[in-house]
């Protein structure tokens, strides 16, 4: 069995399937619409105010977490199809990943470990499918 | 100047010297290593002070990793919120 993101080089090879890839880009356009939908928990969750005392960020502050978030899953969605990536697109993978698992997290208000432990399974095995594509990521990149 | 001015201005002058902090917050889903690695990339920490603030975290619930000017601690907080990190930032108290 082959591992699903490999380093040859400078570049980072993915050998995943089309359905994971196509489940990780409609994770990544939901994510990316319900960041910007300031009644959605994952608004709050991705684009929340960094000091919690004000009720926004400064709006320099605010569109530049915006663009953060709207350019890296919208470079994951770019690029989901691709079957190697440059390191720059890999780390962006990263974040998109961890965009989508926080934008979970909060769906499924997971604030502490008791309430990911009582996740369904099939919720369950979405988030280790995350959290595998994070840690595959990290080693690939990194090695 | 009244003496209510002179007591303003004193205030606020300490007030602008208390220095911010970086607070990161614990969530159950985030990968420790995943924590410890983009703790290394932002704050360009050594491996055994990014785990050490990342075990914090875990076991605590939060941690200070970072403190000095509000600009600053801004710039970090919104880079760990690039990777989905909780974190926010407040005055040193």
């Amino acid at each position: 069995m082959s591992e699903p993101f490999r380093r040859v080089a400078d570049r980072i090879i993915v050998d995943i399937s089309l359905t994971l890839r196509e489940w990780l880009a409609n994770a990544a356009r939901k994510t990316a619409g319900d960041a910007l939908d300031v009644s959605t928990s994952t608004h709050l969750r991705l684009l929340g105010p960094i000091d919690p005392t004000v009720d926004h960020d400064d709006p320099l502050t605010q569109l530049q977490r915006q663009m953060t978030v709207e350019g890296s899953l919208g470079r994951f969605i770019t690029t989901h199809l691709d079957e190697h990536l440059s390191e720059d697109d890999a780390e962006e993978w990263i974040r998109a990943f961890q965009l989508i698992l926080a934008a979970f997290s909060a769906e499924h208000a997971i604030v502490t470990a008791e309430d990911r432990d009582n996740l369904s399974q099939e919720d369950h095995y979405d988030m280790i499918t995350l959290q595998s594509g994070i840690s595959l990521l990290i080693e690939a990149l990194d090695s | 100047m009244t003496e209510f001015g002179t007591d303003l201005l004193d205030r606020t002058d300490t007030t602008l010297d208390v220095p911010w902090e970086v607070i990161l917050w614990d969530d159950p889903v985030s990968l420790i290593s995943l924590v410890v690695r983009v703790i290394k990339q932002v704050f360009n920490y050594d491996t055994a002070k990014a785990e050490r603030l990342t075990m914090q975290v875990h076991h605590e619930g939060k941690s200070v990793v970072w403190s000095g000017d509000k600009e600053t601690a801004s710039a970090y907080c919104v880079a760990l919120h690039s990777y989905a990190l909780g974190a926010t930032i407040q005055r040193s108290q």
